[in-house]
Parts: structure tokens; sequence; C-alpha cells
């Protein structure tokens, strides 16, 4: 007994590194399945409709997110673009009341189906919030938290600093790793929390707003970031801020509010989806036109 | 890196648009030598080449203007890189147009006859005026990369040494005589003359530009409408 109790630790971690594995019922490794082409699609959706206790957020949602890319998602307020982000990792199985109808497919699998485990699925699709949300620890500890979590933690100074590196902060945080993370400044808390995000090697970067409480050189930085980040991880963002949809998206989506007839009930609709080039320069559709221009919103 | 140095990928697409519409120069100049042995030697398989390699000279021009759109649209450019996009523009019209005046040169080649040049001193003025247009062309595009108004003011004393050229040719046509086939033919080298003539005149307007992306402020650096001299 004493000698099994001695290795426990060991054995503990293995055993969780299995039922790690068998959670996973949809792994990174099984969806590189087809095509490695720039075309490969990360997320199918089919007529995606989200509700909050039976009412419609968005509904009719039709649209493929592919690999590699920085997709945007803009809109005027409550066309439910952060909705949609948040299904595309399930965040939404937090809200009470919530619920996601329609085809949603990530790497071909069903992201809602019953063996899907969504902490699991979240660890693949990472997020970043509006505010930066360190946690009370040092900038190290911050890095390491997601990787000591899952058990990954041979080799856990690289992992960090690695991490670090890919968000862009490494040189500017080098020195200070066991300082306390909310001494970094806003653009660089965010880093952090892109650091944090990349720890636990992600497919997808799902992004909410991340720059909107930043001043412009902060933003300047998490946008140069973005368009290194996505040589290895996909990217959703959702921005209030047009210019920075153009600025960094290879592909936009506009969604906007749609009325009922009686305008009792309104929800949001995926308006036009294109390359941002296409968006910003000839979009196909009037109501695309007057809100890139700024003449309706 | 450098902690303030943003929109890195921005600066070095622009940087690589301005590279590639100034490139455009590099294909007018060769297309002008080119032009300028063809008229020499009245080598009319080299001037149809010109013409067909007219197309690279009209893609460049529409590559670049159509990312130079989708820069506008995306990067929301703002002072000095907005007159910079906006001096792009206009150069890489001008590009084009000074392709299309070697297609126009090239043109009248099988027109001006395989009988031996009636004068050759036109012959040699028009060659004469293509260097120089040359030189006019290799100095607009290092004023433009060098943002040196200075170099660019000089390109209207080069281009009126190009000028007074063309109105050599002139006096030389009016002299040819009576012979209906001489004059036909100083006639159609006078067109030609005039096109090279008017390359000079785009290498100035991209001098122009150089100095508005410089100080903001666009004015000609010589009024046809209203002459100094």
């Amino acid at each position: 007994m004493a000698a099994d109790e001695s290795r426990a630790g060991t054995g503990r971690e293995a055993r969780e590194a299995a039922a790690e594995r068998a959670a996973i019922a949809v792994r990174p490794e099984e969806f590189q399945h087809g095509s490695s082409s720039k075309r490969e699609k990360v997320f199918e959706l089919n007529g995606v409709e989200v509700l909050y206790s039976g009412v419609s957020a968005v509904k009719g949602i039709a649209l493929d997110i592919h690999r590699n890319d920085v997709t945007a998602l803009i809109g005027p307020s409550g066309c439910g673009k952060s909705t949609l982000l948040r299904c595309l990792n399930r965040m939404n199985d937090l809200i009470p009341g919530a619920e996601v109808r329609g085809e949603l497919l990530y790497h071909g699998e069903d992201l809602y189906g019953p063996e899907v485990d969504p902490v699991q699925a979240r660890k693949l699709i990472g997020m970043v919030f509006q505010k930066p949300n360190p946690f009370p620890k040092s900038i190290y500890d911050n890095v390491a938290f997601g990787p000591r979590i899952l058990g990954r933690k041979e080799d856990l100074d690289a992992t960090v600093e690695r991490a670090l590196r890919g968000a862009a902060l490494w040189d500017e945080v080098k020195d200070r790793l066991d300082s306390n993370a909310f001494g970094l400044s806003g653009g660089q808390q965010q880093r952090l929390c892109i650091a944090r995000c990349i720890a636990v090697e992600p497919d997808t970067i799902l992004m909410d707003e991340p720059c909107s409480a930043l001043d412009p050189i902060s933003t300047g930085k998490i946008e140069d970031l973005m368009i290194e980040l996505k040589e290895e991880f996909s990217i959703v963002i959702v921005t209030h801020n047009m210019q920075q949809a153009a600025r960094v998206s290879d592909r936009t989506a506009f969604l906007m509010v749609e009325l009922d007839a009686d305008e009792d009930n309104r929800w949001g609709r995926l308006v036009e989806f294109d390359d941002t080039e296409k968006i910003f320069t000839n979009p196909s559709d009037q109501r695309t036109e007057d809100y890139v221009s700024g003449k309706v919103g | 890196m450098a902690a303030t140095e943003t929109r890195i990928h921005y600066q070095e697409e622009l940087e690589r648009l301005e590279a590639s519409a100034l490139g455009g120069l590099d294909l007018v100049s060769d297309a002008l030598e080119r032009t300028l042995e063809a008229v020499e030697h009245q080598d009319v398989e080299l001037a149809q080449l010109v013409v067909a390699d007219d197309d690279r000279i009209d893609g460049r021009y529409l590559e670049v203007h159509q990312s130079l759109i989708a820069l506008l649209a995306r990067q929301s450019p703002v002072a000095t890189d907005l007159r910079l996009i906006s001096a792009l523009l206009h150069v890489l019209k001008s590009i084009e147009r000074m392709g299309d005046q070697c297609v126009n040169v090239c043109k009248m080649i099988p027109l001006s006859g395989n009988e031996p040049p009636a004068d050759q001193e036109m012959v040699t003025l028009i060659l004469s005026m293509g260097r120089q247009t040359r030189t006019l062309i290799s100095q607009a595009k290092r004023a433009f990369e060098e943002r040196s108004v200075e170099m660019a003011q000089d390109l209207v004393r080069q281009d009126d040494v190009v000028d007074n050229l063309n109105r050599d040719c002139f006096r030389l046509a009016l002299e040819i005589g009576d012979d209906a086939d001489r004059r036909e033919w100083a006639m159609t080298m006078l067109l030609g003359a005039r096109a090279i003539e008017r390359i000079g005149d785009n290498a100035v307007d991209i001098g122009e530009q150089v100095a508005f992306i410089v100080t903001g402020l666009f004015r000609e650096f010589e009024d046809a409408s209203h002459p100094t001299s």
C-alpha cells in the first residue's frame, strides 16, 4: 500500500491524462483529415440559431471559417456577433436558457454532439475577452496555469517562454516573470491573456472585442500580433471597430438586426460574408455598403 | 523589436507597392530602349515585340492600382501615407501612358516603309530625344525614391532639352522638300517624336507628385496654359 501510495502522484497524472484523451471526443489530430490547404475548414455553420430562453438572438447563420484565416464578425450593437462567437467554443452553455440549434461542425464533427466535452472543446478553441482578465498571480503563473491544469509540467519554462514570445510579450517581461500580472499595462495584460490562451496549444483563438479597452498603440501591437498568430492558429474576432476588421482580417462577416413585421421581435442575421477586401471595396449587398461606409449603424 | 513600432505589415505592404509601381518605370525605360532600337534599324519585328510587351506595363498598372485601392479601403492611410498613395495612383497612370506612347512610336515603324530613312539627321534627332527621355525616366524614379524635390524640379530643365529636340525635328520636317514620299515619312516621324516628347512630360508629372508628397502642396512645375517664358 505504502509503495502504491508513493506512486500515486504519477499514477493519478497518467490516469488523468488518459481520461483527458478519452474525453476529447474531437481531437485536433482527428481533424487534420482532408486537405491541409489554406481552404481547410475549421468551422462549418449551417442554419445556426441561438436562442436565449426561447427567443432568437441570431438565426439562419451559414458560414465557413477557414484554417489560418482571421475571420471578423462585424455589425451594429445587438446584431448577435458576440453570441455567434460564443457558440464557437460553447461558451453559451454557461448562460442559463441559452440554446443552439442548427448544424455547427468543428473540423467536420458536430461541436454540440453528445460525446463532446465542452471543457475540452474550449481548450482547443481558446478565447480572449474585451477586458484583459489576468489571474491575480505572477506573469509566469498566469501563462503556466493552463499547462499545469492539464498536467503538462515538463519543460514548463520553455512552454511559458514560447507562449510569451508567441504573444510578442517576452522581451518586455522576461526579467520580471515573477511580478504580479496586474503590474502590466492594459495592452500587456491583453497580450498576457493571449499568451495564456496559446500556452495550451489551441487550434483556434476567438477574440471578443480584444482591443476596445486599449489605446491605439497597444491596439496596433495586438493587430500586428494577430497577423503573426494566424500563421499557426485560426482566429475569429468580433469587433465594433470596422477599420480594425478591415486591417486585420482575411474574411469578414457582416451581421445586422432584423425585425419581424410587428417589430416585436428582433434577431441578428448574416447579411454578407466575403473576402475582407471585397467587403470594404465592393460589397455585394447595399446594406453592407451602407454600414461599412458609415451611412447606417 | 522597437517598442513603439506597430502596423509593420501595413508599412511593408506600402513599401512593396511603391517599389512595384516605380518598377513600372524600369519596364517603360526598357520599352523605350527597344523602341529606339526599332526606330534606328526600322526593325518591325522588334517594334511588334514592344507592342505585345505593353501588356506587362498595363498588367503592372492594374495590379498595383487594385492593391492601392485595397490598402486605402483597409488601412485608412493618412498624412504622408495618404499623399504617397495618391501620388502612386498618379504615377501609375503616367507609367501606363508612357508605355502607350512607346506603342504609338512602334506602330508607326511599319508605316515609315522599307526604304532607307529619307533624312538620317531626323532619325538621329529622335534617337537623341529618346536617350534624353530615358535619362528623365530614371531621374524621375530616383527623385521619387529619395523624395528629392530638387531632383524632381530639375526634370523640367531636362525636359526642355527634349522639347528643343522636338522643335528641331519639326523644322527638319518643314524643310524636307516637295517629294510626297519624303514628306509622308517626315510626318510619320514627327508623330513618333511627339510621342517621345510626351513621355518626357509624363516624367515631369511624376516629379510634381514627388513635390506633393514632400510638401503636401500640389503645383505644376510648368503650366502649359500660362507659360512663364
